[in-house]
């Protein structure tokens, strides 16, 4: 649970977050680039819970980040429902759905590759389905600011907001791995049947955890659209939802600072590389990526994870 | 109860019940059907025909956690590694079937893995680090910590040195009578099911062909032909 050690990495990434927030707070592109990573890596600890805790390829991410945000902005632009609140309707909307999708997916068996396939194919799916029913269009949020609709009007506040959802999640991580529902999810990642034969389970232990990651992502949602002010189909994209499995498999399955670190960095370089070479030499960040993974698959398959405990222990020698 | 493969019958009609506090030991040749058997029981394959009864309640077709809950625990033939936890994270997963409290479930742990003699220092290894004995004597842990009245041990025996296999048989009658158990032991190696159970049951071809007092049941006709495949002279 929360061991002092715990607390206390916490508390230095939560200072060297925000000091690097202080640092580029006179600079719009940065600030928003630093809120964005943050995001991104909400994103992936979220995503750590169904994918590194409960060992489940999931590949819907953005479907649950899109699906929630943009039932936000709708309650907002349609109901005047304020998406302090509405953001909570966005997650139960995008949980009701993996849960209904979960229950014969898990009741059948469906796992592995298929399991990925599956949830990748909903991505798809539903950018289709939005794109039938809300045209190519931009839809544009109201020109509404203040904490109500967490819509602030500088970006270091936004990034705040960013922040505390970020810690939020990898405090509800950090639960859920001390809690009997880790254990639980933990032992189904190593072996379903065994897990069944102790009394696990397994389908609604899966469910559990598929229900919460969504519903993070799908409240988390409405902040990605407040970055692009803005939303369309579009949010539904199949390489987000990749690049933040990627995120936690280099981060070491199930390890949330292995995940964080992942997501943080690689983000960031990503978009640098973009923002530099991008004009030059298309598609770099992704490159990067894809070295990133075999690279970390041919040294360190445990990933960031492996190399942090390393470090750890010859720390301690 | 019966079960079938496609063509292949595992399982043809066999009976088989077992008194509370019993050791009894099955035994057979490969492919006679005594995992299949397990897997009916605690609700991994549901039977074509017949019923599991356990403590008077018909559990046939119920989901193989729910067996678990109802105190049906078992040990695997082939042994199924953990790789990313310790040993006692592994016993103590087995422990939360009885509680929600992880503290608990600790202790659970603690005082099955003090009472299966694994030593201390081993519970903080992986199951990546431990030896085949070890994996063996956790898959037993865990499979005690749940808290089951009867336990199904399939093959722990197999792969193991002789010296091993008597050291697993002392823990087994251990935990037999400080936990009041009721065991079906599924073995090849006749010593150790000797050793353990005053009543063999014999599996071949899906069918029980003998039963009775392991020794009477060793010098069955019909036994010796089932693992030779030929007649007594």
């Amino acid at each position: 649970m929360l061991t002092r050690s715990t607390l206390l990495s916490i508390a230095l990434f939560q200072a060297a977050l925000l000091a690097v927030g202080f640092l580029v707070s006179g600079n719009n592109y940065y600030m928003l680039l630093l809120t964005q990573v943050a995001l991104f890596a909400a994103f992936v600890a979220a995503w750590n819970i169904i994918g590194g805790l409960t060992g489940q390829l999931d590949l819907a991410s953005s479907a649950y980040m899109a699906l929630g945000g943009i039932v936000t902005s709708l309650l907002w632009m349609r109901l005047g429902l304020p998406p302090v609140v509405g953001v909570w309707a966005g997650g139960a909307v995008a949980a009701g759905l993996a849960v209904l999708i979960g229950i014969p997916t898990f009741r059948f068996g469906v796992r592995e590759v298929w399991y990925a396939l599956m949830t990748a194919s909903l991505v798809v799916i539903l950018n289709n389905l939005f794109r039938y029913f809300m045209g190519p269009w931009d839809f544009y949020l109201p020109n509404k600011w203040g904490w109500l609709y967490l819509r602030p009007r500088t970006y270091f506040e936004l990034f705040i907001i960013v922040d505390v959802v970020l810690l939020a999640v990898i405090l509800v991580n950090i639960y859920i791995s001390g809690s009997k529902i880790g254990y639980y999810l933990r032992n189904i990642k190593e072996d379903e049947l065994v897990s069944e034969a102790i009394g696990v389970d397994t389908r609604l232990y899966k469910l559990i955890a598929l229900a919460i990651y969504s519903f993070i992502t799908g409240a988390a949602g409405f902040l990605q659209v407040v970055i692009y002010s803005s939303f369309s189909y579009r949010l539904f994209d199949a390489g987000l939802a990749i690049s933040i499995a990627i995120m936690g498999i280099i981060g070491g399955l199930g390890s949330i600072s292995g995940a964080i670190a992942a997501a943080m960095v690689f983000r960031a370089l990503g978009e640098y590389l973009r923002s530099t070479l991008g004009g030059v030499i298309p598609g770099l960040d992704l490159l990067l990526y894809g070295v990133a993974l075999i690279v970390v698959g041919i040294l360190k398959p445990e990933g960031l994870a492996g190399l942090f405990n390393q470090l750890r222990r010859w720390w301690r020698k | 109860m019966t079960k079938r493969f496609g063509g292949v019958v595992a399982l043809n009609d066999v009976t088989l019940s077992v008194g509370r506090g019993e050791i009894v030991g099955l035994i057979g040749p490969n492919g006679s059907g005594k995992t299949t058997l397990f897997n009916c029981i605690t609700g991994v394959y549901k039977p074509d025909k017949g019923r599991v009864f356990f403590m008077g309640r018909d559990i046939t077709g119920l989901q193989p956690h729910e067996v678990a809950k109802l105190g049906i625990a078992r040990t695997w033939q082939k042994v199924r590694p953990f790789r990313n936890l310790t040993v006692l994270e592994a016993v103590t997963t087995g422990a939360l079937l009885r509680t929600d409290s992880v503290e608990e479930a600790r202790k659970t742990a603690v005082e099955v893995l003090e009472l299966i003699g694994l030593p201390r220092e081993e519970w903080g290894r992986l199951g990546s680090e431990i030896t085949l004995m070890e994996h063996k004597l956790v898959d037993l842990a865990r499979a005690l910590a749940t808290g089951p009245k009867l336990l199904l041990l399939d093959e722990i025996a197999a792969g193991l040195r002789p010296h091993e296999q008597e050291r697993l048989a002392e823990v087994i009658k251990k935990v037999w009578s400080d936990r009041g158990l009721t065991l079906v032991v599924v073995e090849h190696v006749m010593r150790f099911v000797m050793s353990l159970s005053k009543r063999v049951v014999v599996l071949h071809e899906g069918r029980v062909i003998a039963e009775g007092p392991p020794e009477e049941v060793a010098s069955n006709p019909r036994v010796i032909e089932a693992y030779l495949g030929i007649k007594p002279v």
